[in-house]
């Protein structure tokens, strides 16, 4: 415990990581989708996880003789003499009932990529890949789509809201700051002409919804389209990008990310770069009126009453030379 | 020599808050002298450092004890109660009847729950919602003896439970003995019974040798944390009964849980019996808020938020649920409590079918921030019942920390030392039912029905009466009354008559009357809806400005 931040009172302020140096990233598979990679191996950008199944099936079939099938092997039917009367099962072993195995099959198939290089440290059939690299990330709230990679460049301002008629093909292959919020028309925009990924402060759940369903189409269509990713730093509401991240972000501006969601993080290979220092008296307010605001720590101002007669522990912010205001401590954060 | 100790820090570590009180022996009793919460996270000793700080403050006598100086309060021994998240258990069944049968009972437990049955998934997705990491249990159980339904699919479900099994050695595995006699298990766990501290015997829902809560009591005993202050809610209430030799009702209401227990003292030599559910059902907010979620709490507030506004709203608070809580958000935070004991209300009708408890103690992080009178509307709204109670308020999360204490003595005397302190008297709540009859009887709306005499401290208090009236009384804490009902024809208030005598207890909000109907009934239509809440709100709501 610092005795400074101790004797203030800043300790009570909830600490917030920004980033993680070296990320272990989780890739979700299902069953039936197919690992192309083994543990210990090390992958490159952009080299193939996986294979996922788009329109995934039970299938039934005599499967591999006696007890050498086992659950979650990959099992493929011996080719068919007369190919236009059967079909070669191949898939993934579920289990045995009734002599028969459940196998989970289907077609077509579109390629899970590793969106940054490292060294495969687990592959669990059916569960999971996982790939860990030293590169930092910067943690975010939530990813929708994904995973996906693209140079970072700035569409907007902190606190800035982007429609779709701000979206254009420029962003090809890029993954964009977009500010505070964002429409859910110019994030289907947005995957439309290619762009790699967004960030945003803020997503309701309106635009997830329109977003999730946007990406059920996008994977139901003939032809997958490229890999897409939303990276939520903050959560529903609306509220400007904390100018520490911003900070981080505009470092970063024009190297090459990728956005994966387990853990919700954007990586970057940065080593090299001594990322901005975070000034420790600074808090942002989360939530109420002030929502978004930042200012430097003032203090301890002990149980307060607040609208609604409801009595919180607060602290006291200065915001440039106005007078310090009490805000509940709950609504406060500071930065690491 | 050494000297038993003065000092006591008690912590209660939720999953979204943490408050540090201090005890300390004086006078041959154990006493709080102060309590202090912030976010989860915020370092314990940072809350419990400020927290002496202040009470040296403002107790000169304390200032000066040894033990309470700054640099040696790691010395301080600590009594804590860390909450356990509630872990997700996957339902498999072979027909959709049995897995009903059997979320009815699991959702009585401290388990969140995701299901599946052979009749609505196929054996893909089965086996994908089994090998979903978020997955911490896989109950497959099947009736005793399966139903005609379930017959057909039983073979590929055992042998399904044992592929599973193999994949997932990580996974708690609850199996039932139906599926157990499946020849398909045994060949898919090759034989191998599996290790019996991770596969274990799940009692069936219902049937000729399946008792009614046997499969509950399994899945409590997986869930069983001696530390976890929820889980030892059943302890502490029962030792308050038989402290207080009163029946006594608890509703807590956590981050990832609820409880409601009702507690009785012991008779003719018997210890005390505790009865009522623990589950995670009467959570403040799911981690991910459904539209049922959403209208269930939108039901209660009486702000213009649309279902997507309210569902970001109760997305970010369960995001971040210590954030927003004065002003718009105290009021969010109570809808959700409502909600929650709404839900838990649904799940125990045995307790409601009960008189009210002599006492009905309030706990529960959810509450940490709500007004008095506030936090007894959420429980009249809520938890409705003809008869009297007397509220109070575990304000200082003290309960579920004493509940750890495995030594019963031991607990009931720490607990008797600090009933007064932990609880803080928020009232009494006097709901009378059948006041509807008056109305449909041909009276007037707003017309008189009867009249209350509240006599307390040497002073009466009269207040006429009308239908679907609720009413606050000053009583302030520690004073004792008896409130006279005379009505002009019977209703049901404990008893059904027309003339009642009820005791009642000052505290904060003091004697609330509830005259509404039993259950509430409130109008369909959204804006008469809000208009009718906010009429209530606006007695209990401080400075209400809406």
């Amino acid at each position: 415990m610092n005795a400074e931040s101790s004797a203030s009172g800043l300790d009570l302020v909830r600490l917030r990581a920004l980033t993680l140096d070296g990320v272990e990233a989780r890739f979700p598979l299902q069953p039936g989708d197919r690992h192309l990679v083994a543990i210990g191996e090390t992958v490159v950008r952009g080299a193939p996880l996986a294979e996922r199944l788009r329109e995934a099936r039970t299938e039934v079939a005599a499967g591999p003789a006696g007890r050498s099938g086992v659950p979650g092997g990959w099992w493929q039917g011996p080719l068919a003499r007369r190919p236009r009367a059967r079909r070669t099962v191949q898939g993934e072993l579920l289990f045995q009932s009734g002599g028969h195995w459940r196998i989970a099959a289907g077609d077509p198939t579109e390629p899970l990529e590793a969106p940054f290089g490292g060294i495969i440290t687990d592959v669990r059939p059916g569960i999971d890949v996982r790939l860990r690299t030293d590169a930092r990330a910067l943690l975010a709230a939530d990813v929708l789509g994904g995973p996906s990679s693209g140079r970072l460049h700035f569409l907007a301002g902190r606190d800035g809201h982007v429609r779709a008629a701000e979206i254009d093909v420029a962003g090809a292959g890029a993954v964009l700051v977009v500010g505070s919020t964002i429409d859910a028309e110019a994030i289907t925009r947005a995957r439309a002409v290619g762009v790699r990924g967004i960030v945003v402060a803020s997503l309701g759940v309106k635009e997830r919804r329109e977003v999730a369903g946007s990406e059920l189409r996008a994977r139901a269509g003939v032809h997958g389209l490229p890999p897409f990713a939303v990276l939520v730093l903050e959560g529903a509401i609306a509220r400007p990008i904390a100018t520490p991240i911003m900070a981080i972000l505009e470092a970063i501006e024009g190297r090459t990310v990728a956005i994966v969601s387990g853990p919700a993080c954007l990586v970057f290979d940065a080593t090299e770069l001594d990322l901005p220092a975070v000034d420790g008296n600074l808090v942002r307010i989360t939530a109420g009126p002030l929502a978004g605001l930042e200012g430097a720590w003032g203090g301890l101002a002990g149980p307060y009453r607040f609208t609604g007669g409801v009595v919180l522990e607060a602290g006291w912010v200065r915001m440039g030379s106005r007078d310090p205001v009490a805000v509940p401590l709950g609504d406060l954060e500071r930065f690491a | 020599m050494t000297r038993a100790p003065r000092t006591l820090a008690v912590l209660d570590a939720g999953a979204a808050t943490t408050s540090v009180s201090l005890l300390v022996r004086a006078d041959g009793r154990w006493r709080l002298a102060g309590t202090l919460a912030g976010p989860a996270g915020t370092p314990e000793a940072a809350l419990l450092g400020t927290l002496i700080a202040r009470v040296r403050a403002a107790d000169p006598e304390l200032g000066a004890w040894p033990e309470l100086r700054a640099g040696v309060l790691d010395a301080i021994p600590t009594l804590a109660a860390r909450s356990r998240p509630p872990g997700l258990l996957l339902v498999l069944g072979a027909s959709r009847r049995i897995v009903v049968d059997l979320e009815s009972e699991a959702i009585r437990t401290g388990w969140r729950i995701r299901s599946a049955s052979t009749e609505s998934h196929d054996p893909r997705e089965m086996t994908a919602c089994a090998l979903d990491p978020d997955v911490d249990a896989v109950l497959i159980g099947a009736g005793d003896p399966p139903g005609p339904d379930e017959r057909r699919a039983l073979e590929d479900l055992a042998a399904l439970g044992g592929a599973v099994a193999r994949r997932r050695p990580d996974l708690r595995m609850l199996i039932g003995p139906a599926i157990r006699a499946r020849r398909a298990w045994t060949h898919a766990m090759a034989d191998d019974p599996g290790d019996p501290d991770r596969i274990v015997e799940a009692p069936p829902p219902s049937g000729r040798r399946g008792t009614s809560h046997a499969l509950r009591a399994v899945l409590d005993g997986l869930r069983w944390d001696p530390i976890d202050g929820r889980s030892n809610l059943r302890a502490v209430t029962a030792s308050l009964a038989e402290l207080l030799d009163l029946r006594v009702e608890l509703l807590e209401v956590g981050f990832d849980g609820g409880a409601r227990l009702l507690a009785e003292p012991g008779a003719a030599g018997s210890g005390p019996s505790c009865r009522g559910i623990v589950s995670a059902e009467g959570g403040l907010v799911p981690p991910e808020p459904d539209d049922d979620t959403v209208d269930s709490v939108l039901a209660w507030t009486t702000g213009s938020l649309d279902r997507h506004r309210m569902s970001d709203r109760l997305r970010d608070l369960r995001r971040h649920p210590w954030v927003d809580a004065a002003g718009d958000g105290a009021r969010l935070r109570l809808a959700a409590v409502s909600a929650a004991l709404t839900r838990l209300a649904a799940l125990t009708p045995d307790l409601t079918g009960r008189p009210p408890a002599d006492l009905t103690v309030i706990a529960g992080g959810a509450f940490a921030t709500a007004p008095a009178s506030a936090m007894v509307l959420g429980v009249a709204d809520t938890i409705r019942r003809p008869g009297s109670t007397q509220l109070a308020w575990d304000h200082a999360r003290l309960l579920g920390p004493i509940g750890t204490i495995e030594d019963a003595d031991e607990r009931r005397s720490l607990l008797a030392d600090l009933v007064r302190d932990a609880l803080v008297p928020l009232g009494s709540l006097v709901i009378a039912s059948g006041i509807g009859g008056l109305r449909a009887s041909g009276r007037r709306a707003g017309a008189r029905s009867g009249r209350v005499s509240l006599e307390a401290g040497g002073s009466v208090t009269k207040r006429d009466l009308t239908p679907g009236e609720l009413a606050f009384l000053d009583l302030p804490p520690g004073s004792h009354g008896e409130a006279h009902f005379e009505f002009s024809e019977p209703v049901r208030l404990g008893k059904r008559a027309r003339r009642v005598r009820v005791p009642v207890a000052g505290g904060l909000a003091g004697v609330v009357l509830d005259l509404r109907d039993v259950p509430l009934n409130l109008p369909d239509r959204r804006d008469r809806r809000r208009s009718r809440l906010a009429d209530w709100g606006a007695q209990a709501w401080p400075h209400d400005d809406r």
